[in-house]
Order: C-alpha cells, then structure tokens, then sequence
C-alpha cells in the first residue's frame, strides 16, 4: 500500500514536531547565566591567592606538597632530580617559569587545581568521583565511585587532572587543598604552611579576594591589568591568582567568565523532567505499534500467498 | 715522654691531671661529633655528653709518630686548633711517646726512645706516619739513623696494632711522587700489607679526622669503617662537589673566568679555572681549617686541586679542567607549555598502512561493481537482442 | 530486476575461508595485547594517550565513531516504522546486525579504556548518578540500549535458525517469537528514543571541552548534530554493507531499496550540512571556515566528502552501483572524520599537546573491529541477515534441504483461526 505525498507529509509533520520544537525551545532560551546560582562559591569556601611577584621558585611548596600527600618525587627525567615536566601522577603542584627568550624577564606560576565554584570536572563525572565539598568548595577525587573514564581530564579548563597512566589500578591525582591532612589537625596546605615568601597563602576565598584587591589597589600599576585571576573566570575560582606579566604568559588560559559547564544548559532543559524523550517515545511507540498492525497484516497476507514462515 | 704510669691512666685522669676543665672536654668532644656525625661508631647517634662518658673511661693510647718525607704539615695542621688547642689535648688524650718535631730529645736519645717506646708497647701502640717512603735503591734516598726509611718501616710497623698513613705522602706518595719520581716515593698500604691502616690523605688533612680515628680506636678498640682505598667513610665519603658552598653558582651556570674577573669576585663557581672538587673526596667544603670559616682553597678563591686524590692531586695540572661525574640537574622549573604525545613510526606506519589498504580496496570495490554491473547490463541487452 | 522481500542467509559459501583465519589471528594477536594493557596499565608503550588528550582511539573512534557508523538500527528503523517507508522493511536485520556489533565491540573497548571497569557497576544504582553529566546519560542509555530493545530486536533470526534447525526447540522459539511480537512497539519505541538521546549526548560531551574544542565545531547544538550525522551514517554503513554483499557473494541489489536509502541519506545530508552553516553563520564564525588554517581544511574536507557525497547520490551517476558505493564510503568518511573533530582532530587540549595512537592502541582499535566484522560474517552466512527475494529464499532452501536432509524452509501456511 503505497503512501500518499499527502499521508508522507503528514507523518513528516507528526513525526518532526517534537524535534522542531526542541529545537525552538533551545534555540529561542534568553540568556539565563547571571542568575544562575552556579556561579556562587559557597559561605565557607576557601582557597589560595598566589602572587607571582613574590614566588621566588624555591619550590618548597613541591617538596611539602609531597610529603603531606604522601607522594614520590618523579625523577624520571634523568633518575635522580625531581623534575616534572608538568602536574602528573606525582605532583600535585608544580613551580613553572616563564622566561623571556632573551632572559630579561621571567615570572614564576604555581598551577594546581583552580578548585573552581562551577567546576567542569565536578559536573563531568558520571557517578560523582570528583566531588566538590558543599562547605569548603574543595573539589576532591572519592576513588570508590571513580570508573577511570578520564571525562574530568577532558573537561577541565585548566588542564588539571592527572591519571596514574603506568598502573592498572589507576587513579585521578590533584591537588585538594590537603584535604586529609586537615581533617588529621593540620592548620593550612603544605605549600602555604611552608612557603618562605607568603607568595601563596590560604583562607576563606572572601578574604582572599579582599585581600588581592587591596594589594592591587596599593599597588596601581604593579598587577597586570589591575585585576585578580580567577574573580570571574570560568565563573569564577576558589584559587586566586595576581600577577605582573601577562595571565596568558604565565599559562591561565584566557577561558571567559561563563562556567564551563553553562554550556550544557540547553541540553539539561530539554531533559527536564525527562518530559520531551517521554513525549517522543510515546509518540513513537504510538506511529510504531499503527505501523506494526500494518506490517503484520502484509506479511500474513504473503504467507498465505508464498508458503514462507514470515520474518518479524 | 713519660712511660708506663702514663698508659696506664684513663683519658679522664690525664686531662684532669693536666689541669682540663669538664667543660674543656666537653668542647672537645662537642667539635668530634660535629667532625663526624655519621660514619664513625664513637659519635654515631651520641649527644657530646654520651661521647665524653665512653672518651673518659678508655685507656690513653700510646702513639708513635714517624716522619718520612714529609714536609711536616701534618703535624702542623694538628696545631693549627686552638679551641680546643687540640695540639695539647692530643698530649693529654693519646700518650704520644714518639714525635720528631714536638719531642725534645734528639740524636741518642730519640733513637733510645723510639726503641723503647716500640719494645714497651710492642703489639699495642698507634704508628702515625707522616710522609711518603722512598723505595729505589733499596730506600737509600733518606736514612735514618743510618738505616732506609723503608726498613725503619717496616721494623716498627710489625710492632704497630694499627696504623694511620697520616696525610696524602703517607697514604699515596704526595708530591715527592709526583712525575717523574725520582725516588720512587709511596704510601705506607704498599709496603706493609698485614696490618690495619687507615689512609688520611689530604695535604694536609683536617685534624679532627685523626683525632675522630684514634678516639674510635681508643674507646672502641677498632678502626672506622673504610672504604677500598682505606679512607674513613666518615671524612671521605663525599665530594667536595657534592658538599661545595658554591654549587648554586655551577648549577645555575655561573662560573669566575679568570681570577680577578667579575664573576671571581661575585664568588661564582671555580670549576672553570680548574677545580677538582667534582673528582675529589674531602670532607673540606663543610670543615674548613684552622676553625676559620672558609678558610680552604675554594673558599679563598683559589680552585680545589683534588689533595687527597692519588689519580688527581699533583698529577692533572692545577687550572686544567676535569669531567664532572655527578649529575647536573636538568633544567628545573617546568616549562609554562611543554610537549606531550608521542609519534611513533610503527604507529605511524601501521596507520597509513590500513588508511592505504582501505582506500585501496575501497576503490576496487567500486571498480569490480561498476563492470559487474555493466557485465549483467551487457548480458541483458545481447539477451534481449539475441532474442 | 530483484525486489528485495524478506531475508535470505548466504548460502553455499564456507564460513571458514582464508580470510577467516587471518582475521582470527589478528584477534589473538588483539586480545594477548589487551590482556597487556590490563596488566601494565594505559600508559608506556601500551597507548598514546597523555593527561592533555586522556581519550585516544578507543574512545573516540571506537565507541565514539563506531556507534555513529553503527546507527543504521534506529536511522533506518525510524524510516520503516515511524514514518512507513515499507521498502526499508527488508534491509531493517542488516541494519540492526550492523548495530548491534558496532555497539557491543564499542562497549567491550570501552570496558577495555576506562581505568577502573570495577567501578561500573554504579551504573545501575540511581542515587549515584550524577544528573548533569553527559556521559552518565550515554552510559546508561547505552547499557539499557544494547541489553534491551537492539539485543531483543536482534533475536528473530536466532529464532528462526533455531526453529529451522532444531525442531526439539521449536516451540521455545516460537513461545519467544510470539511474546517478542506483542510487545514489538515498545521495544521499537525505546530502540529509537534510547539512541536519540545519546547519540546527541556523545555530542554534548565535548561541549565541555568549551573553547579547546575549534570554534567550527563547538556549539551548543553540538548533540543535535551529532544525532543527525549518526542519522547518514547509519544509511552509509548499511548501503556499504548491501553492497559489499553483491561483491562477495554476487547477491541481487534491489535497485529501488538502494535508491530509496540514497534519497534519505541526501535529505539528511542536505538538511545536516544546511543546519552547521547555519549554526556557524549565527555564531558569527563564517569567516574562519577559510581563515582558521589547518582546521579550515578540516573543516571544508569533511564537508566536501559529505555533501559531495550526497550529491553524487541524487544524481543519475548515483544509481551505478559503483559510484553509490564510492559515494557512500566518502560520506562515511566524512562523516567519520566529523564525529573525531571535537574529541581528536579540532581539540587543541593545551599547547604543546598532541596524539597519535600508539602501535599497540591500533592494533587492538582494529582487533575490535575485526571482532564485529567476524561475527558480522559468521551471522549473515549462518542466519537470514542480508535481503533477498522469495525466490533467492526459494532457491537456498533447495539448496539447503540437499545438504541437511529434513530441514523445512518452505510451505508455511498460515493456522487459520
């Protein structure tokens, strides 16, 4: 029975109305983002302001950082010296060095985790490995619900997450504000507890954004752009950071103030609820059991004429 | 020197009949532990006060000190101290019952005293030896007593329980075996060879380093751990690199040129001008000598020669420049972008090799479906034709 | 001209062929190597993969790809059942075969790539879910799609062969059949809604990957067009596999079938291609469709291959079965290369960054494939897989009833009620 242009049209319509309304729906959404409360870090979150302009690379806070998180040092770059490249399985913190290529400028940048207030990681993981503390913020790595997916490692902005990539029981490695070590009695991180300048230093992010301001307001013209890294980045991050060179020199990447996760706002929309799939599958359930009815009559009907066992 | 009621006596009775205050021998036996935190069983893990109690009870000693071709700083550098003036302690620490240069007696009489100090302590004193050993011509080129060093050697080294080659003459051969040797000048280790010696090499070595070897045999009755050239581990465990004030300044690469010029007077690393510190083991870059700080070559300026060391000392040339065997670190701070990700040519291969057999195969597919099907409409039309 | 009626299995041709083995050597070669990396773990010489690009071939191009290629299931089955296009009834168990082996192949790499498999079990304990993420959604879309409704819709033909074959079994079989039918929409309803939502969930994944992903293909609407190109996909992988068999085994090609999967495979092409410039013009990046170098190229490839592709289709060239079958090989590739660009190809991680799957990562990428591809030839030689006409049905059966003595494949008549 062949279908009409009419009957076509039709089932087109029918069929591609829940799609098109999806698809206004995403499409015609105001932007919602200022309102949302993602972007506020909680009462009690704490974190870390780093000045570039005091760090004076001794990397103490490498070497704290390690013991307090019970870490080896990766000296796999010539098997004697500590020198990662980069964060990985062995270091949680890491001293970098800009340095102008003729050497008449050069700036250090402590990277670790941004331990941002919307975190991207948080967000990505399915089953809540990476888990963001709902009084301190600190986002920490629970290993029990850990699959080893590495979607944390894709998501983050900042490049954070490291894998232990040489052991078949793997695990996600990065900085959590020495969550353990706290909980056990300790006052502070290890790299603040020991840094010999006060470049980086730890408290409720409130008083360190204060804190930042002030030193920039002391200081016009010391701070790039006269403005703290991590106020709005990324929607904003509980480890705050100032320096005199460029953000993007120093390698804070130039991310926007949008969290990352917003970008998946239009998609949770159309799953509220789980409304528009249930409308499709009843929709679909409906054209396919009509349709099925049909199939069905057809294929007896051959039956009867060829002899042959029909095939559903 | 007095005889036997002085060996009779306990270390605590002859510094008390010396007139040494408690606090005196503490001082001394503070500076030992520092000389020698590790490596020597008398201070391992002991507090000054714990090492005076065991220095106290032991029996004072005997000592018998030769010179041989020497230029008698060993002996010097022993008195180079004077907090405490362990030139005196060691009198009052060690019966020190022959010593050319602090004895009074000469001619007969220190011959009389070396004999008898030997017969009396046969099997039971220290020989300290001081200076190389000449050995061509059967030792002729230095006697004593009418008699070649090398048998006076040997005589009293088959009394000694124990011997110390005091300094690198002693322990090597020093300079009088530098090229070309005319007098074929060696250390005690190769002409005695069935006795404990312990090799102080250094010209001259520190003093405490002896004084940390004859106390550990004092107290303890054994000599210090050593390593395969006899030297105690304790002194002679490290490189002078490895302990250098000055290892930032090679580190970071900044080195004097020339004496005199900036970076000398910066205080920049001396590797440059020739320091052996890289290939010589000493204790000096953290014990300098006559308790001065910086008081040692480096720490004036001057490149270390590598003393100490038979293969270095008065062989390579002073301003001559040596490998480093160390590791240097790597450039240390990370990089802000570094590199990640391999690309390995098996990869790369096996990659373009199914991107190739795929893309081959794909387009003879298409080929053998394009005749295939032109064959059956070949077919069809003769077929129908024929028909 | 052959009218492709019902399914007919390859008959008179041996399933151990050359070609059997050396794919069978591969997959021992494959699975010693997966055994390896359970072993030493991802890193070193067993993949590619860094903490810049912590998914490699396996998840991306295996799962991630394959799954796409792997679409013809719910692509072609929304065509036959929800919008009635009759014609695609017979090409429907080729279509599912097809998926269900792209998804469980995709599913083992997948257990194979994630670093903590004993972990999964989470999957199915709902207080743990973390709502927000996409990939919680696949997964468990996943894991209900290939357990239930693509497994269920693939069971008539074992059915079938058991019925035929083993008449011991037969009334199980037919109890199996009767109760598979009744409850037949449902299933179809979730075999098509289950893949809807996470084939666009594999593109809300990089949507996370914010602006490391290249401006040309990150967007918000990044799921929708995800789910249309596993749409054409779906229609490439099938057409490709329709015409293969005609290679391999000299089966008819129903040339009206053929024409009407093309016809779906340009609309979707046409409206998908439509839809990207669109979303690329209103985000006001037009211009970096030809200033943005190496991902320009990208770009414009990937788009020529599809839409040249298409257009091949819709021409009079198209029908020859040669060029169709070019035609859609490019189409999938672009296609392909499409669905790698947010994850791999357009993913700038961090500077510095790159990949390249290492030896060992490939050969255990193609391993899996050669899994699927194994089975893919063991099942439409042993089962009725591939379309035929009654009379290829007729004509196998004479065939078969002479090498097993007893069978019944034919005269069938309906129990009249």
């Amino acid at each position: 029975m062949a279908m009409t242009r009419r009957e076509a049209f039709k089932n087109l319509a029918k069929g591609s109305l829940p799609i098109l309304a999806a698809g206004c729906v995403s499409a015609g959404l105001p932007e919602v983002a200022h309102a949302e409360e993602e972007n506020v870090a909680p009462k009690g979150a704490l974190g870390l302001l780093y000045d570039a302009t005091k760090c004076v690379g001794c990397k103490s806070c490498m070497v704290k950082c390690s013991e307090y998180n019970d870490l080896q040092p990766d000296t796999r770059q010539d098997g004697i010296h500590q020198a990662p490249p980069a964060l990985n399985y062995f270091t949680k913190n890491i001293i970098k060095l800009y340095r102008t290529a003729d050497g008449s400028d050069h700036s250090y940048f402590k990277q670790q985790c941004m331990h941002c207030i919307d975190p991207s990681c948080v967000t990505a993981c399915m089953f809540g490995g990476l888990r963001k503390d709902v009084d301190t913020g600190v986002v920490w790595w629970l290993g029990s619900k850990c699959v080893g997916c590495r979607y944390c490692e894709v998501a983050c902005g900042f490049h954070i997450p490291a894998f232990t990539w040489d052991c078949f029981n793997p695990k996600i490695v990065k900085c959590e504000l020495c969550r353990d070590h706290i909980a056990k009695g300790g006052k502070q991180p290890g790299c603040t507890e020991v840094c010999p300048t006060n470049a980086v230093i730890y408290g409720k992010r409130e008083d360190l954004l204060k804190e930042a301001k002030s030193r920039i307001a002391a200081n016009p013209g010391k701070y790039f752009e006269q403005r703290v890294y991590g106020e709005h980045e990324a929607g904003g991050t509980q480890v705050l950071y100032l320096s005199r060179v460029g953000f993007d020199k120093i390698g804070l990447p130039d991310i926007g103030e949008a969290s990352i996760p917003h970008g998946l706002h239009y998609s949770h929309m159309l799953y509220k609820w789980m409304a528009l799939p249930l409308a499709l599958f009843a929709g679909m359930v409906f054209f396919a059991g009509k349709n099925f009815k049909d199939h069905s009559h057809h294929l007896v009907e051959d039956q009867k004429k060829t002899g042959l066992r029909p095939q559903l | 020197m007095a005889k036997d009621a002085i060996e009779k006596e306990t270390i605590a009775q002859s510094l008390k009949n010396a007139g040494y205050s408690r606090r005196d021998f503490l001082t001394l036996c503070t500076t030992i532990v520092a000389t020698a935190p590790m490596g020597l069983a008398l201070t391992e893990k002991a507090t000054p006060a714990a090492v005076a109690k065991a220095v106290a009870k032991a029996k004072k000693p005997s000592v018998v000190w030769l010179h041989f071709q020497d230029c008698t700083g060993c002996s010097e550098t022993l008195l180079r101290t004077s907090k405490p003036d362990v030139a005196d302690l060691i009198i009052n620490l060690i019966s020190l019952d022959y010593h050319e240069t602090l004895m009074v007696a000469c001619g007969q009489q220190a011959e009389d005293a070396l004999n008898s100090a030997v017969a009396d302590n046969a099997g039971k004193f220290v020989l300290v030896v001081e200076g190389a050993i000449p050995t061509k011509e059967q030792g002729r080129y230095m006697l004593l007593n009418g008699k070649p060093a090398l048998e006076v050697l040997k005589e009293v080294g088959s009394k000694a329980a124990a011997i110390i080659a005091m300094g690198s003459c002693a322990s090597w051969g020093g300079v009088p075996s530098a090229d070309p040797n005319p007098t074929g000048a060696t250390g005690v280790d190769s002409i005695i060879t069935d006795k404990p010696i312990v090799n102080l090499p250094g010209c001259p070595p520190n003093p405490y380093t002896l004084l940390g070897v004859v106390l550990e045999f004092a107290v303890m009755g054994k000599l210090p751990a050593c390593d395969d050239l006899k030297r105690p581990k304790f002194a002679f465990d490290r490189l002078i690199h490895d302990h250098c004030p000055r290892r930032a300044h090679f580190d970071a690469g900044r080195f004097a040129g020339q004496f005199g010029d900036a970076g000398h007077r910066e205080g920049y690393c001396l590797f440059k001008l020739g320091c052996k510190g890289p290939v010589t083991h000493a204790g000096c870059s953290t014990r300098q000598f006559n308790e001065v700080v910086d008081c040692w070559p480096i720490g004036n300026g001057s490149p270390c020669f590598g003393c100490t060391e038979k293969t270095v000392g008065f062989r390579i040339p002073l301003f001559q420049r040596v490998d480093v065997h160390t590791a240097t670190p790597p450039d240390t701070y990370a990089p802000i972008s570094g590199s990640f990700g391999k690309f390995g040519a098996a990869a790369a291969g096996l990659v373009g090799l199914a991107a190739g057999a795929i893309g081959g195969s794909t387009w003879a597919a298409s080929q053998r479906l394009t005749s295939s099907e032109e064959a059956v409409a070949q077919e069809a039309k003769t077929t129908v034709g024929g028909k | 001209m052959t009218r492709w009626e019902r399914s007919v299995p390859v008959y008179g041709v041996p399933v151990i062929t050359r070609g059997f083995w050396a794919m069978l050597a591969l997959i021992v070669v494959g699975l010693v190597l997966t055994a390896i990396r359970e072993v030493v773990g991802l890193g070193g010489i067993v993949s590619g993969m860094s903490d810049p690009y912590a998914w490699g071939l396996w998840k991306t191009f295996n799962v991630m790809v394959l799954t796409g290629l792997g679409s013809g299931g719910f692509a072609v089955g929304i065509a036959a059942w929800i919008f009635n296009r009759k014609k695609l009834h017979s090409v429907m168990r080729v279509a599912l075969l097809t998926s269900l082996l792209a998804y469980w192949t995709g599913l083992a790499m997948l257990g194979i790539d994630v670093g903590r498999p004993w972990n999964f079990y989470w999957v199915v304990w709902p207080f743990t879910w973390n709502l927000r993420s996409p990939l919680l959604e696949i997964a468990v879309c996943i894991m209900l799609y290939a357990t239930v409704p693509l497994f269920l819709e693939n069971l008539p033909p074992l059915f079938e062969y058991i019925i035929y074959e083993f008449p011991s079994f037969r009334g199980v079989a037919e109890f199996c059949e009767g109760a598979l039918k009744k409850v037949y929409p449902v299933v179809i309803g979730l075999a098509y809604i289950l893949p809807i939502m996470h084939q666009s969930s594999l593109g809300a994944l990089m949507i996370l990957g914010g602006n490391r992903v290249n401006t040309l293909w990150q967007t918000p609407f990044l799921p929708l067009i995800y789910v249309w190109a596993a749409a054409f996909l779906g229609y490439n992988c099938v057409s490709i596999c329709l015409l293969l068999a005609k290679l391999a085994w000299k089966r008819d090609v129903d040339p009206e079938v053929m024409a009407e999967m093309n016809k779906l495979t340009v609309w979707i092409v046409y409206s998908w291609t439509a839809f990207r410039f669109l979303d690329i013009l209103v985000r006001g990046k037009i211009l970096h469709v030809f200033t943005d170098g190496f991902y320009s190229l990208l770009f414009l490839t990937e788009t020529a291959l599809i839409l040249g592709s298409a257009y091949v289709l819709s021409t009079e060239k198209g029908k020859k079965l040669g060029t169709m079958f070019l035609a859609h090989v490019c189409c999938a590739t672009g296609g392909m290369i499409y669905r790698l660009s947010p994850t791999t190809l357009a993913f700038q991680a961090k500077p510095g960054a790159t990949y390249f799957p290492s030896a060992i990562e490939f050969i255990v990428s193609i391993t899996f494939i050669a899994i699927g591809v194994l089975v893919y030839l063991i099942a439409v030689k042993k089962l009725a897989i591939l379309p035929g006409s009654n009379a290829d049905w007729t004509k196998m059966a004479k065939y078969e009833e002479q090498v097993k003595p007893g069978i019944q494949l034919t005269g069938y008549a309906p129990v009249e009620h």
